[in-house]
This record gives structure tokens, C-alpha cells and sequence, in this order.
């Protein structure tokens, strides 16, 4: 007899319908699967066979061919298993066709008829929802995740044993269907706030204007002088997450397998701190089956890079590209892939080697030494830091003492006041925050009066500014004017920008 | 070694009139010397400025402008072109416009430490490379030591600026005191371990250069009425944060700490005083005097 089940599968972070067809008739006895599988997916069949016959169903000695459609596409991963057995049970008129029907099914199964998580439900659900199903069947550890997407109901199970019931009994199945999650921002895992950070106050200051106006921002400064330590609480002063967003994040996180066990949907921004040893492809996204990297992980939050200069220089050019378009494209013989990437690059890195320059007493570099250190980073990656700020070592008299600090959610309410700002001014255009504001465009939103750009022509020609430096400058200012609420930028603004330009290799090192 | 560069490339042996007076007097000088660009004139005053490589910031402002004041005196800097004292020396001369003369270790057509080629063309164009070691010879530590010998013979008087106590410009100050040529050294704090060879130069007699003047007194120069540095007028808040800036790197984080300010404010004041050139930016937001 012949049956069908609906599953998906998932590609880079888009899911798309597989049909799971299977069919027993008479012959030789074999279990035969086929439709361009790879070995994970065929060996589906020893798993199904070995958990059926532990669930007390036996397989009859039949030939049983299973065919997943669309067959010209590559399948992987494990989670057909369940659809799979699925199929069986209906072929072998267990399971009542009616009662197959508007439902899709993914999940890994064990011998012993546990079934275990798989990655990419999020999208899985939805697809399900787009298909018009009225029900999707998940690994019970799966449940949470595909309950935050409404106008379906999502059932977890546990053991095929349960699939069984759920697929005879609807009624009873919808009972046991997740209930929906509610959508609510959480606080950062380890709960990270700026009241903890005494002192540093032009770090302080400079993390505040990055966020405000997605700034890339790179910190320079001795080890241990808690560049570390900021860099963690950037996510908390960055505006709360919004429904969207966290689906966009989720949807990433859900592909790489890490909602599995989690209470729903992403609820925090993500900071990730990839060590320096990463390579391009880690970073970027790739491997054989293609997966989104840390910058797509990073997405609508930080990516932060400590010890910048120790990073491959593949692993960091890589980063350009994403940078300027908030995506990456991945192309494969397989096909291409595109994955978001806004996020936010923070980087840290030692003055020097040693770590102490200026400070000659501890430092023992020689010029020579210094300047090479700082030229293992490009010129045009240092290029798309806006903010570039010195941590310099905490007193003794700042560390000990017990000052009430300002706490995140205050700075949190400039930061999303100066956001809202931006908003309105770039409504209708392709960019939405300052940082993205394209170089043709700084005339119309970010005019100089008189003597501000008098300052900004003095600025241009003292300190040898790139003109890329220039804009940079620009547009920090109007972050600042827009924390400060003012329509227009002025002369302070500018001044302030200035000193946080990036850094300027001719003068360094000497 | 291009050919352009080997045709530029000069050498003159100890009996021909060129060869540098001062050095004929010495024995176990160089039988020959190779040049690029001219050798120092021999009619005219020369200073050697000697010190660390690993110099901090204070160093390198007293190197440089000690070397632009004598240099604008139309005294010749001479010095080896190393990282720190010395490249800073030669950078003093040649913003004085005055004529500076670097004696290295390898041969002249190649230019060690390589980070230096931008100086090493400019000291070629107003003054010169010289070398006893022929064109080609690659750096070799032991080299070094004995080029010092030729740096002292060549000037008048030898200045060192920073060096520790076991420094190789105290080896200048040796091959200087057989030679029987003044030495002047660059007082430093006493804690500073790179004093300490400067204040032991001191201790046995050496000269104070507490100014160029000091240097210019010894060498008889009379130096006309110094022009009076142009004053720019500082606005008050501009003062306060400009007096807690020396020749020791100060940081933006310790200037908000020391005038009670805002950072957003100290570092508006700061762009504006180092725009008007009365500070320098060493590093991310290290600052230091520039007068």
C-alpha cells in the first residue's frame, strides 16, 4: 500500500516541503530509500525498523521502498526519521490516511523509540503555516521554539509510541498541543549592566554613542583595563528587542540547532566573542552543509572581536563585505545562500605587543615592533571603525570605591530616544542609523553650518584626514547631536567626533 | 641594490683631501668611507645626539627639539638613524631644514632599520649616509659598536639623551671621552631607569644640557636673541586642561579625572588644543605637550 507524509528540510536557514513517500508490496524482502539522500538520511532505515520493532510493531518481510520528493535535491540531516515511520505506519494501514492529512512531522528517533531534537523547527513551523497544515509534530525538546508561531498548533512528542496516538486520535492530540508563547524581551544571560563598571568614563561615554548610532567601535588599551568587561554590556544599552527582530535572530539560532531545550524564541540580543583562532568560514558562515556563521549569530546584536591584531587576515577581510550590506552571500556548487548580518563590530586590542605602550617603564617594544603590531590590521577594515577610544588602567581610588554608577536601562533611554531620531529622518530610506548613512547622502541629512565645517576643513588639514575619515567624523557628530536632541550639528559635536577618529598609523609608534 | 643607487654611491679613502679632517686625527679609523649624498662640512660645528631606541615620549620631544635648535644654528646633527633618539635626532634637523648626517652599521645602500625609509631618503637628500662597511653588507650586531667610534669622531661634542645604564650610547660617550670630545647629557627623573646612564654621565662630569642653549654655550655659538614663541591665547577652560598635559603621555581618561570635568567636554577642549598645535595625540588618546 502506498502513503504519504509532509516533512521538511532545512537549507542554510530556509526550510522547504519534502514529501515522505513510502510504499510495501510484494517481493523480495528489503527496505529500499531513495531520492538523492545522504548517509545520515538513508540510515533512517535501520533506526525506523530497529525503534518500530522496540515499540512492538514488526515490519512485515515485504519489499518497503520510502521515496522523498522533490527527489533532484540533496537531503540531509536526521530529522526525517519520524516522517519516515510516519509513512510506514500509514502504508501499513496503521494510521488512518485522514488522519495524516494538513499535518507536518520532523524529529530524530532512537532505537529505542525516544525522539530526539532537531535543528531548524522555527522555520519548519512556519513553512507549515504557509502550507495551510493545521498541525506540526516536533521532538517534544523542539516544542517551545515552533510554539511562538501563531495559527498553528505545535504538539512535542516524546516516543513514537505517542506519534501513534497522536496521529490516531486528532481530538486528543490538539489537547496536548504547546500553548502559545508569549512574546517578552528577557534580561542578558549573565546579567551584565554598566553599573558595574567604575570609572572609565570616555569608555563609557563612546560604548553610548556607538549604540546609539550603530557605530562600529574598536577600544584600545593594557590588559586588564576592562575593554572585556564593557564590550559584554554593550547588548544591554543597545534599544529592547523588538517581535521581529528576535524571529529574524531566532531563525538563525533555530538553523545552527541552538533553541533545542530553550524557552521559546531568542530574548536577548546576541553577543558573540568568537576566539581569535576562527577561521574565515567559521566566521562568515560555509562547511559542508551550510551553515550561518558568527557574524550571522551576531545579527541584531554585537560581535565582538578581542585581541583584533591576533585574527587571520582572511578571517578579518571577511568581515567587509557583510559589514557594508547587514548580509552575507555564501555561494556553493550547491547553491548560494544568504544569511542576515546586522550586527555591530566591537573590537579590542593591546596598544602593542606587550600590551603597555606608552608606558615605558613596562613597555619593551621597539618602534618598529609597535607600528607592525597595529599593521596586522588593515588599513580598510580599521577604516569602518567610527569610534576609536583608549581604556586606560583603572586607579586604585575608582576600583575600590562604592559609587552608584548610572545603570544600562538609564542609557538605554538616550540610546532609543537618539534611535527614534534616526528613524524618522531616514523613514523611506534604505538605510536606518547614521553608521549606514551612504557618503552622497551626508550633504542633505547632515549640512555644516559656517563654522563648523571652518573646524572641520581645520581638522582636515592639521591631522591629514582620509576622506573616508572625514565622513566617518560627519557622522558621528550628527550621533552625538542626536543624542543631545538637536536638530542641527555644531562645533562641540564635531570636536567630540575628532577624538574619536580612528586610529592614525603615521603618528603612532613613535 | 638598484644600479641608480650604486652609481650615487661614493667612497673616499683616507689619504685623498676629502676624507673628514677630524677623523684623521684618530687612529684606527676606517681606511675609507662610503657615502651617499656628501660628507659632513668639515668647517662647520657637529653634535652627535645619541640615546635609546626603546626612548619614551619625553625623550623623543628633548631629542628632537634639541637637534631643530642647534640645527638652526647651523650646527650638523649626527647620529646612527636607529629606532627612537637617534631617528628622532635626524627628524629634529631636518624640520629645522638644517643638515643631518646618519653613520651606519651595514652597508649604505641598505636601509636598516627598514621602518625608517622615508628618513633614510630625506637625510640622504640634505645631508648624508655614510658607512665604513661596503654596499651590501647586510646589519650585523657586531658591527654596530664600532660605528659609534666614527658618530663621536665626527662631532664636535656628543649629546645623549635617554639611556639606561648598560646602553650602547654609552659606548658613543667612551669612544667621545678617549677622543677628548665634550660630553653633554640629557638630565631624566631619577626614577626613570632610562636615567640612569645619563645622570652616571653627569656624575662623571659631563655636561648638563638642561637646554640647547647649554649645548650652543659649549660650542661657542652665539645665539642671537631667541625669537619669542608666538603666545596663543588659551581660553580658560582650555588652561585647565592644558596644564595637567607635560611630556609624559597623560591619558583622556586621567585628564577627566584630574579637572572634574565631562569626558565629552575634556575631549572637545583637547581636539580644539590640538588643532591650534599645542598638543599632540601620541596614541589613542594619549596626549602630550608639544612647546
Amino acid at each position: 500500500m502506498f502513503s504519504t507524509i509532509l516533512s521538511a528540510a532545512v537549507v542554510g536557514i530556509d526550510a522547504y516541503p519534502v514529501q515522505v513517500e513510502a510504499d510495501i508490496c510484494d517481493g523480495l524482502p528489503q527496505f529500499c530509500m531513495v531520492g538523492d539522500l545522504s548517509h545520515e538520511v538513508r540510515e533512517a532505515a535501520d533506526r525506523v525498523r530497529t525503534a518500530l520493532r522496540n515499540t512492538q510493531i514488526s515490519m512485515p518481510s515485504k519489499r518497503i521502498t520510502v521515496n522523498l520528493s522533490p527527489a533532484h535535491i540533496r537531503k540531509e540531516g536526521t530529522g526525517f526519521d519520524l516522517p519516515v515511520a510516519a509513512a510506514l505506519l500509514a502504508a501499513l494501514g496503521i494510521l488512518k490516511e485522514e488522519n495524516t492529512k494538513d499535518v507536518l512531522i520532523v524529529g530524530e528517533i532512537g532505537l529505542n523509540g525516544k525522539v530526539r531534537p532537531v535543528s531548524g523547527v522555527l522555520q519548519t513551523v512556519m513553512l507549515a503555516r504557509d502550507l495551510g497544515c493545521s498541525l506540526c509534530l516536533v521532538p517534544k525538546e523542539n516544542a517551545r521554539e515552533g510554539a511562538c508561531i501563531q495559527r498553528i498548533r505545535v504538539v512535542g512528542v516524546e516516543t513514537l509510541g505517542e506519534l501513534l496516538e497522536c496521529l490516531t486520535d486528532r481530538e486528543a492530540c490538539v489537547k496536548r498541543a504547546e500553548p502559545l508563547a508569549e512574546w517578552k524581551e528577557s534580561a542578558l544571560e549573565g546579567g551584565e549592566d554598566f553599573r558595574d563598571v567604575n570609572g572609565q568614563e570616555a569608555v563609557r561615554r563612546a560604548a553610548e554613542i556607538a549604540a546609539a548610532g550603530m557605530h562600529n567601535f574598536l577600544m584600545i588599551g593594557s590588559p586588564g583595563a576592562g575593554k572585556t568587561m564593557i564590550a559584554r554590556r554593550l547588548p544591554s544599552i543597545l534599544p529592547r528587542l523588538t517581535m521581529e527582530e528576535s524571529l529574524e535572530i531566532s531563525q538563525v539560532y533555530s538553523a545552527c540547532g541552538l533553541l533545542a531545550g530553550k524557552d521559546g524564541l531568542v530574548a536577548a540580543r546576541p553577543f558573540r566573542a568568537p576566539h581569535h583562532t576562527v577561521s574565515a568560514h567559521a566566521l562568515a558562515g560555509g562547511g559542508r552543509k551550510v551553515k550561518p556563521g558568527e557574524i550571522s549569530l551576531a545579527t541584531r546584536g554585537v560581535l565582538f572581536l578581542d585581541e583584533l591584531p591576533e585574527f587571520s587576515k582572511s578571517a578579518l577581510e571577511v568581515l567587509r563585505q557583510p559589514m557594508e550590506e547587514g548580509q552575507v552571500t555564501i555561494s556553493r556548487t550547491s547553491g548560494t545562500y544568504v544569511f542576515p548580518a546586522h550586527f555591530q563590530l566591537v573590537g579590542a586590542m593591546n596598544p602593542c605587543k606587550c600590551g603597555y605602550y606608552p608606558d615605558r617603564d613596562r613597555c619593551q617594544c621597539l618602534p618598529g615592533e609597535i607600528s607592525q603590531y597595529l599593521h596586522r590590521i588593515s588599513r580598510p577594515l580599521l577604516d569602518r571603525m567610527d569610534i576609536c577610544v583608549e581604556t586606560a588602567r583603572v586607579e586604585y581610588q575608582e576600583l575600590a570605591q562604592n559609587r552608584e554608577n548610572e545603570c544600562s536601562s538609564d542609557i538605554r533611554c538616550r540610546v532609543e530616544t537618539a534611535q527614534r531620531i534616526q528613524k524618522r529622518r531616514y523613514c523611506g530610506q534604505n538605510w536606518q542609523f547614521n553608521s549606514g548613512l551612504p557618503s552622497s547622502a551626508i550633504r542633505v541629512f547632515c549640512p555644516l553650518g559656517r563654522e563648523e565645517a571652518k573646524v572641520m576643513e581645520r581638522a582636515y588639514e592639521k591631522l591629514g584626514l582620509s576622506a573616508r575619515a572625514y565622513h566617518r567624523i560627519i557622522k558621528v557628530a550628527r550621533t552625538i547631536a542626536d543624542l543631545e536632541e538637536e536638530e542641527r550639528i555644531r562645533r562641540e559635536h564635531i570636536l567630540e567626533a575628532v577624538g574619536y577618529r580612528s586610529l592614525d598609523q603615521r603618528f603612532w609608534g613613535r | 641594490m638598484t644600479d641608480r643607487e650604486e652609481i650615487r654611491i661614493q667612497y673616499i679613502r683616507q689619504e685623498e683631501s676629502g676624507y673628514p679632517e677630524k677623523l684623521k686625527v684618530y687612529k684606527g679609523m676606517p681606511k675609507g668611507l662610503y657615502f651617499l649624498g656628501r660628507l659632513p662640512d668639515k668647517d662647520r660645528p657637529s653634535v652627535a645626539v645619541v640615546g635609546a631606541r626603546r626612548s619614551d615620549s619625553y625623550g623623543n620631544e628633548t631629542a628632537r627639539t634639541f637637534a631643530k635648535e642647534l640645527a638652526a644654528k647651523g650646527v650638523q646633527i649626527i647620529s646612527g638613524m636607529a629606532w627612537g633618539i637617534d631617528g628622532m635626532a635626524h627628524e629634529g634637523a631636518l624640520e629645522a631644514g638644517g643638515d643631518t648626517f646618519a653613520v651606519l652599521g651595514c652597508g649604505v645602500d641598505i636601509c636598516y632599520p627598514a621602518g625608517h625609509r622615508r628618513l633614510y631618503e630625506r637625510i640622504m637628500e640634505k645631508g648624508g649616509i655614510l658607512s665604513e662597511q661596503p654596499p651590501g653588507m647586510p646589519p650585523i650586531a657586531g658591527h654596530f659598536p664600532a660605528r659609534n667610534r666614527i658618530i663621536s669622531g665626527l662631532s664636535d661634542l656628543v649629546l645623549v639623551v635617554e639611556a639606561k645604564e648598560k646602553s650602547g650610547s654609552l659606548i658613543t660617550a667612551d669612544f667621545a671621552l678617549d677622543q677628548g670630545k665634550d660630553i653633554f647629557a640629557v638630565p631624566g627623573r631619577v626614577t626613570d631607569a632610562r636615567s640612569k646612564g645619563c645622570l652616571n654621565l653627569i656624575r662623571q662630569g659631563a655636561g648638563v644640557a638642561d637646554s640647547p642653549q647649554a649645548v650652543l654655550d659649549a660650542l661657542g655659538i652665539f645665539s642671537g636673541k631667541n625669537k619669542e614663541p608666538e603666545k596663543i591665547l588659551l581660553a580658560k577652560e582650555e588652561n585647565i586642561v592644558y596644564s595637567w598635559i607635560r611630556l609624559q603621555p597623560v591619558s583622556l581618561e586621567e585628564l577627566v579625572r584630574k579637572t572634574q570635568m565631562p569626558v565629552q567636554k575634556v575631549l572637545r577642549i583637547l581636539v580644539e588644543l590640538e588643532l591650534k598645535g599645542c598638543i599632540r595625540e601620541i596614541q589613542k588618546n594619549d596626549y602630550i605637550r608639544t612647546d
